[in-house]
């Protein structure tokens, strides 16, 4: 590479890369995760709706769609830090204490239920801060941090409730989790999806959603063109918290009841979910990415594993042998498509 | 020349938790004269023994600068296997307990494999392979305990050697002087923490290191395996929920022994003594009748004080020897 160049080689550039853009498209669609995602949710759809009996009715349409939403509010959760290379396994512990919260703030403080969700996505943003700031603040790795954060966070909230669940939830809160829109819709899918969109317009569009992808991508990078790094880590983190808040908000207003054991012990249930929807979206561990639309699609395709496989009355207790399998097998295809286009030089 | 010789024992890494340890049970022999009763020590024993393979088991992973999230999947599978193969198959207690070992042996051999074949994060494929373990123990199971424990198994549960110290004490024992001798006497040793401290540099020096990972896991795999046992013989039942909260404790001892989690760092001793004190602090919370809930929250503080002691120590370690 010449140091100086003149100005034809510069226009050139643009040309060329144009010419390689026009010239992939078709088999860059075919490679990419949405699409094997899309043709594994169509084929799964297909055989789960011929193979057994109720995966099309109206109830379990709708009860799939509610599932889904959680998933997509769990994954988005997870992929908000694994943005910035880093991981939070604390997602689970996090909502559940939101989650409580809401329900204290309902069922004894007696407060509207508005005012109760904004006290419980305060929480889980602080919470998440806490975390971040933690992670910035030592410059351990984030694993260890929400490790320990995890076990703080869900031992406080286990002491603070005596592990008694909160199941004087009021209609209004409630009814959310019941209701159909358009059909057989239920409105916190809606929701998630007004969600992930505002999040692709957050990573698409704006300064900020810029600087988390830079941050993760190479953190160094990003600090010498003048991001301030430690502030995107604790923002993503902040992020992560709230939208594990909105899981568990989803998922007090299904039961009806904030519940202390609703994601497992110490919040350890929602791991897998979590991390799956983000991998099977084509998120990269190493930080840098943001697939919000295939953590979508990963968390709809969990859902409909789940909902189908259950349906097979295959027995309840081997799915989650089936959705670690799945986790197995979408590295290993994500790995081979690397490889794949390495050595076409298509990345 | 004694003060120099004291001075170095304040430097050995093991010294810092054997104060610590000291001044605990000091304190809590204080605060409680029942503290060490002989039906007490035994107790704590017990809790250590079961503790340290858990402990153990991490900390070998820990070594060669990974993580294992499927210690409790694989320590869980292991004891409900061989808690069945008692009750259904009616198989010998020594051939139950090999195969049983082996299933964890493997279990940890596969993890290791699909890392090193892969390039993979461990972090990721243990996940998976937590999923997978754990919903073949819920799938074989059906949730529901085994009861049918050969009465020999329950026996060594309850015996105790002298009236004071458990049976349960005796294989774990064995097992922390084994790993000592294997991480700083043996080669193989030597290999697992060459390549946790600096992989590239291990593998230019002629070290496999797609066996060592693969020996590590298949190593840990056997630890959890007994640590699943031996819980099995002091439950006196072969319970699916084996496991399930081993997690924390896992990376809380090594870790608050001064295990560094970039690898290459870990010791038998202080690992022991990080077991000791976390048994310690339970013990404590309910000598001063705190709430046993709060079990977690202390465990969870006690890690991040131990990772930012470990990392002052580490920055204070690079500043003196530049």
């Amino acid at each position: 590479m010449p140091l100086s160049y003149d100005t034809s080689s510069a226009a050139a550039l643009p040309a060329a890369t144009s010419a390689l853009r026009s010239g992939l498209p078709r088999s860059r669609i075919f490679i990419s995760n949405e699409f094997g995602l899309i043709l594994l949710i169509v084929i799964f759809a297909l055989v789960f709706g011929t193979m057994t009996h109720g995966f099309t009715s109206h109830f379990n349409l709708f009860t799939l769609g509610r599932n889904t939403a959680v998933n997509i509010m769990i994954g988005l959760s997870m992929m908000t830090v694994i943005v910035t290379g880093g991981l939070n396994l604390a997602v689970g512990a996090i909502g559940v204490c939101a989650a409580m919260l809401c329900g204290y703030a309902l069922q004894v403080l007696h407060l509207p239920w508005p005012i109760a969700l904004l006290l419980a996505l305060a929480l889980g943003a602080a919470l998440g801060a806490v975390n971040g700031f933690a992670v910035v603040r030592t410059g351990l790795h984030s694993f260890i941090i929400t490790l320990a954060t995890m076990s703080i966070f869900y031992g406080v909230m286990i002491f603070l409730t005596r592990a008694e669940a909160y199941r004087n939830i009021p209609f209004g809160f409630v009814h959310f989790g019941s209701m159909k829109v358009l059909g057989d819709v239920s409105p916190l899918l809606l929701l998630a999806l007004a969600v992930a969109l505002a999040l692709a317009a957050l990573y698409r569009g704006s300064v900020l959603g810029r600087e988390m992808l830079a941050t993760g991508a190479r953190r160094e990078a990003a600090e010498l063109s003048g991001i301030r790094t430690g502030r995107i880590i604790t923002l993503c983190h902040m992020l992560s918290g709230a939208l594990a808040t909105v899981a568990a908000l989803m998922l007090v207003a299904r039961n009806g009841a904030a519940i202390p054991s609703m994601a497992g012990q110490l919040g350890q249930d929602w791991l897998l979910p979590a991390f799956l929807a983000p991998v099977l979206g084509g998120a990269v561990l190493n930080g840098g990415k943001a697939p919000v639309f295939g953590t979508c699609l990963g968390a709809a395709l969990v859902s409909m594993l789940t909902s189908g496989l259950l349906l097979m009355q295959l027995g309840a207790f081997w799915v989650q042998t089936f959705l670690g399998l799945l986790l197995l097998l979408a590295m290993f295809l994500d790995k081979a498509r690397r490889s794949y286009l390495a050595y076409r030089n298509l990345a | 020349m004694s003060k120099q010789s004291l001075l170095r024992l304040a430097q050995a890494d093991w010294f810092g938790p054997l104060v610590v340890t000291l001044a605990a049970i000091a304190i809590i022999r204080g605060f409680s004269p029942d503290f060490l009763s002989p039906y007490n020590i035994q107790t704590l024993l017990i809790a250590l023994a079961i503790n340290a393979l858990i402990a153990f088991s991490q900390m070998i992973i820990i070594a060669i600068g990974q993580m294992n999230l499927s210690v409790g999947a694989i320590g869980g599978l292991a004891a409900i296997a061989f808690a069945g193969m008692m009750q259904v198959w009616h198989l010998p207690v020594a051939l139950a307990a090999i195969l049983s070992l082996l299933i964890g042996i493997f279990c940890g051999a596969l993890n290791g494999a699909l890392i090193s074949a892969t390039g993979i994060s461990a972090f990721v494929i243990t996940l998976a392979t937590l999923a997978i373990y754990k919903g073949i123990n819920l799938g074989i199971t059906q949730a529901q305990p085994f009861y049918g424990i050969a009465a020999s198994v329950k026996h060594f549960g309850n015996a105790a050697l002298f009236g004071l110290i458990p049976m349960l004490a005796v294989p774990t024992a064995i097992i922390a002087v084994a790993l000592w001798f294997l991480l700083t006497r043996l080669p193989i040793g030597r290999f697992i923490l060459a390549v946790g401290g600096n992989e590239h540099a291990a593998s230019l020096s002629g070290i496999s290191v797609r066996s060592v990972v693969i020996l590590a896991h298949a190593i840990s795999g056997f630890l959890a395996a007994c640590a699943g046992m031996l819980l099995v013989a002091r439950l006196q039942l072969g319970q699916p929920s084996i496991g399930d909260d081993w997690l924390i404790l896992s990376f809380a001892a090594p870790v608050i022994g001064g295990a560094v989690l970039s690898g290459g760092h870990v010791s038998v001793v202080t690992t022991l003594l990080g077991v000791a004190m976390v048994a310690l602090i339970t013990q404590a919370l309910v000598v001063f009748s705190i709430d046993p809930f709060l079990v977690q929250v202390v465990l969870g503080l006690l890690i991040l004080a131990a990772v930012g002691i470990n990392r002052l120590r580490e920055t204070h370690l690079i500043a003196r020897r530049a």
